[in-house]
């Protein structure tokens, strides 16, 4: 079976198998129908589908009566920014964003700028399992499109969100990584506005991308070495569509993706105590941090859209994944990995810390991500299974997203990932041995 | 169900408002012509082209930017490269097709359709449109639903080309030459309905030296007036020409392909006299074979012997007489409908090819539209339709056959029925759900004659 998502974060799948012209042609009418027209954004990532994916958009929304306006390639927080500015009545974003280069998926941006919701999403596809789309006629078909640059608005707010002035006095050094992807628009332009000196690799926009698009300490090997060569305070590794973030210390060492919301809850919580908004899935290093500040944690479902949510239920100062995806509320409600780099330097320059240093101060946990491929058809059921085989064991787990159990050596957290089809394995413990047993104990119980 | 309410039942269907036939998909926006249909259209274009460079163009309908934006998703998704040559006329795409010896184009109109519709139009190597047997190929493909797909990176490249019609232009000035020097320019209104000649025909006539005098040509997607070039669409033209003395108007479709002529007097002379001035001057210099379709008149006949040259008649469509010209190696060709062909400069129904071979005709001879129209065989030709459920077409065609068996018949398109004083055809139209009829004799009460009880008779059959 192959391999296509339609699911609350979206559409996705792979360009030349599931993800076809119609597919793409009918969520976008789909859309259109659901926000009942009106000025729709549309923009798209690096990726060598792009083209074809964007014009199919474009086509379902014209034909729906929208007025289209194009964004080109952007991040996507940049699209959700230029929504408010533009007054547009939602978006469209066209990337798979951390997937594979031969996926290509639609995320659904609302007149907020953010994602719609759970609830929304159903009914959006409910709208697209009808079939029945709103038709614009000959004289209310719009006969053109509008392009506009999103990058120079979304520097302006990320200028008016972060010390600055403090920030260019550091003369920070910063290698960066924008794999090819939309980032290398919008993060060479900010590190020049703060006055840091970079190194890029990896900025074109040909849609190659040079590893996965993911930053994890594996695809940022190449990032660790310019940092070394280059002598750099710190690397930054970017997904395709500038929503995760990896860092490199100034030694070169590439951190685990969950640092990069622990780093940001340090910096933050330090300027004032506050609740932060993460996922069950993510490291225990963010209670342990918010202990040490006066501040708390809210979990949540894995996903932007609960984060979004819970946040502005708790008015809280920071969120984000165990991805790498960092929201600063300051600026918006969604994951923003130019936001994320604005807090880190932002810390960095006000402190006069070196990042190891403040790495070396984090709680130090081990984890273990364990991904299994599962055929789309019996996700559930094996997730089901897996329930059934260790009720008896560990009576007490927690539901609030897959499954996740809390065992006195760690953690243990098994769901269906949203983006692709697998099933995630999570384990958390104090040391790589336990993580090692906690990880086995669950992978027993799947593979049965 | 008692037979009254049968018919009843049979009248109130609906006429479809999507057509799918061999000269491509045509519907009404907001209805039937849907991004799917289209985008899966393109695909199946694509799949059946293979992975090569096609060019599309499209014309001023708002719907345009739509259906371009589907097509492309379509075509990109099949791993084709595409020449993207924007708002432009259909002969244009079909020249640069042949001139940039890519591999297909899709033509984005619906010609002379009313505002609410468009279409694809599919086009081959050479430019030529997908004959029959090719157009059926695509249709099986397309309902097959089994699509060439590439994946990201194997997907080519939209070129956007600018300034193609440039090229259009400069093809015609190199063929036909500028106007011979005079004291006087010819004086020239242009009538492009806004279509897509709207910008390249007063840049044409410009380069051939003649003097233009432009009306609609605003291409915004308003249409000025009905977009088929007919002597009663044309008062506005008429008038113009009177009022500035010019000596001739020139009157476009929306695509460009067809071309019709108001005389100096003010007079629409009829579309059928364009091909028929056309040939005149074209068998002046290279006299050979003509083709035309079988409703075009019989005045060609007439004219194209007083050169002892031949004429064959092909079924109607522009994909049959461009076949039929290139077996019978002919020097023109083209249709009654105001479509010249004229081979040396684009293998294609072309207004401004016909443009300026009229003009060529007007300066060469210093004779006047009204005194080279009345060099002419005359005619009477009568055009009526009637809307008609396909599932009816078959009926009256053979009551036709049944009725007129006494005479002689072309059975290849329609019926086409030789009689004593003139003849007359009745097909159904490949791009609307009607039915046409075309009487033709050489005194107007004659013809009149013939396409009433031929009208009547069609009649009686549907009802």
């Amino acid at each position: 079976m192959k391999p296509l998502k339609i699911g609350i974060t979206g559409v996705r799948g792979i360009v030349g198998e599931t993800f076809t012209p119609e597919v793409a042609v009918g969520f976008a009418q789909a859309f259109a129908t659901y926000l009942d027209s009106g000025r729709i954004l549309v923009c798209r990532d690096t990726r060598l589908s792009g083209p074809m994916v964007r014009s199919a958009v474009v086509a379902g929304l014209l034909a729906a009566g929208c007025e289209v306006i194009d964004l080109g390639i952007c991040p996507t927080p940049s699209l959700q920014l230029a929504v408010g500015w533009l007054k547009a009545d939602g978006g469209i974003a066209v990337t798979a964003g951390h997937n594979p280069a031969q996926w290509s998926a639609l995320k659904f941006v609302r007149g907020d700028g953010l994602y719609l919701n759970p609830l929304q999403a159903e009914e959006l596809l409910d709208i697209y399992h009808q079939g029945e789309f709103a038709k614009a006629t000959w004289d209310e078909i719009q006969p053109a499109i509008q392009y506009q640059d999103p990058i120079e608005h979304h520097i302006d707010l990320l200028k008016n969100a972060f010390d600055t002035t403090a920030i260019k006095a550091r003369r920070l050094k910063v290698a960066v990584d924008c794999c090819n992807g939309a980032c290398s628009l919008l993060i060479p332009r900010w590190l020049a506005e703060v006055g840091c000196e970079f190194l890029a690799i990896n900025a074109d926009l040909n849609g190659a991308f040079p590893h996965r698009p993911e930053p994890t300490p594996e695809t940022m090997a190449q990032l660790s070495a310019v940092v070394k060569a280059g002598h750099a305070d710190i690397g930054f590794a970017h997904d395709a569509d500038g929503e995760r973030l990896g860092i490199v210390t100034e030694l070169g060492e590439p951190l685990s993706e969950e640092s990069t919301l622990a780093l940001a809850s340090r910096i933050r919580l330090e300027q004032g105590a506050g609740a932060i908004v993460t996922n069950v899935s993510t490291t225990g290093a963010i209670e342990k941090i918010a202990a040490r500040y006066g501040g708390s944690v809210v979990r949540t479902q894995v996903g932007q859209t609960y984060i979004a949510e819970a946040m502005f239920e708790h008015n809280a100062v920071l969120g984000g994944e165990g991805s790498g995806g960092v929201t600063v509320p300051q600026i918006h409600l969604t994951h923003d990995s130019a936001a994320a780099v604005g807090i880190i330097l932002e810390g960095l320059a006000r402190s006069g810390e070196r990042v190891s240093d403040v790495v070396r101060q984090l709680p130090r946990l081990f984890m273990l991500k364990h991904n299994l491929a599962v055929e789309p058809n019996r996700l559930y059921s094996v997730l089901q299974d897996f329930r059934v085989a260790i009720e008896r064991e560990q009576p007490a787990y927690d539901l609030t997203d897959g499954i996740k159990i809390e065992l006195p050596e760690g953690w243990i957290h098994v769901r269906a990932s949203n983006t692709e089809s697998m099933i995630r394995v999570i384990v958390e413990a104090e040391d790589a041995t336990k993580a090692r047993r906690l990880l086995d104990w669950a992978r027993d119980r799947l593979n049965k | 169900m008692s037979l009254s309410s049968a018919l009843v039942h049979q009248i109130m269907r609906p006429i479809p408002t999507l057509k799918i036939s061999i000269s491509g998909v045509r519907g009404v926006i907001g209805e039937s012509l849907t991004p799917t249909l289209l985008t899966r259209f393109a695909q199946a274009f694509g799949t059946y082209v293979g992975a090569r460079t096609i060019v599309i163009g499209r014309d001023p309908r708002t719907s345009g930017e739509m259906v371009k934006q589907a097509v492309v998703a379509g075509l990109l998704s099949s791993g084709c490269r595409i020449l993207d040559i924007g708002m432009c006329p259909v002969p244009t795409i079909q020249l640069l097709v042949r001139h940039y010896r890519a591999h297909g184009g899709i033509a984005i109109t619906a010609s002379h359709n009313p505002a609410e519709w468009n279409a694809l139009k599919f086009i081959g190597q050479g430019g030529f449109f997908l004959n029959t047997g090719q157009a059926r190929e695509l249709l099986d493909i397309y309902h097959q639903g089994e699509y060439t797909r590439v994946g990201g990176a194997e997907m080519r490249e939209v070129v956007e080309a600018s300034g193609v019609t440039d090229l259009h232009i400069q093809t015609i000035l190199e063929v036909l030459g500028p106007l011979p020097t005079r004291q006087k320019k010819l004086r020239v209104v242009l009538d492009a309905c806004n279509g897509a000649g709207s910008l390249v025909g007063p840049k044409l006539l410009a380069a051939l030296g003649a003097e233009v005098i432009p009306i609609n040509v605003t291409p915004n997607g308003s249409f000025p007036r009905p977009a088929e070039p007919l002597a009663e669409n044309l008062g506005d033209l008429c008038a113009a020409v009177k009022a500035q003395q010019a000596d001739v108007g020139f009157a476009q479709d929306m695509d460009a392909d067809r071309l019709a002529i108001v005389s100096e007097e003010g007079v629409a002379i009829g579309e059928e006299y364009t091909l028929l001035l056309a040939t005149l001057k074209v068998l002046g210099k290279h006299p050979g074979p003509v083709v035309a379709n079988l409703s075009t008149t019989s005045a060609l006949q007439e004219v194209v012997s007083r050169f002892g040259c031949p004429v064959f008649l092909s079924k109607i469509g522009e994909a049959n007489v461009t076949e039929e010209m290139q077996k019978q190696n002919a020097v023109i060709g083209g249709e009654g409908n105001g479509g010249v062909i004229y081979p040396r400069i684009n293998f294609a129904r072309d207004s401004l090819v016909g443009m300026a071979l009229i003009l060529h005709l007007l300066a060469e001879t210093g004779q006047t539209i009204t005194e080279l129209v009345n060099t002419l065989p005359r005619f009477a030709m009568i055009k009526e339709k009637l809307v008609c459920p396909s599932d009816k077409i078959a009926a009256v065609l053979r009551m036709l056959r049944r009725e007129y068996a006494a005479y002689p018949m072309d059975l290849r398109d329609g019926v086409k029925v030789s009689l004593p004083n003139g003849w007359f055809l009745v097909r159904g139209s490949n791009t609307e759900p009607i039915i046409r009829l075309t009487a033709e004799a050489e005194r107007e009460a004659d013809a009149r004659a013939i396409i009433d009880s031929v009208y009547s008779r069609v009649r009686e059959c549907l009802s």
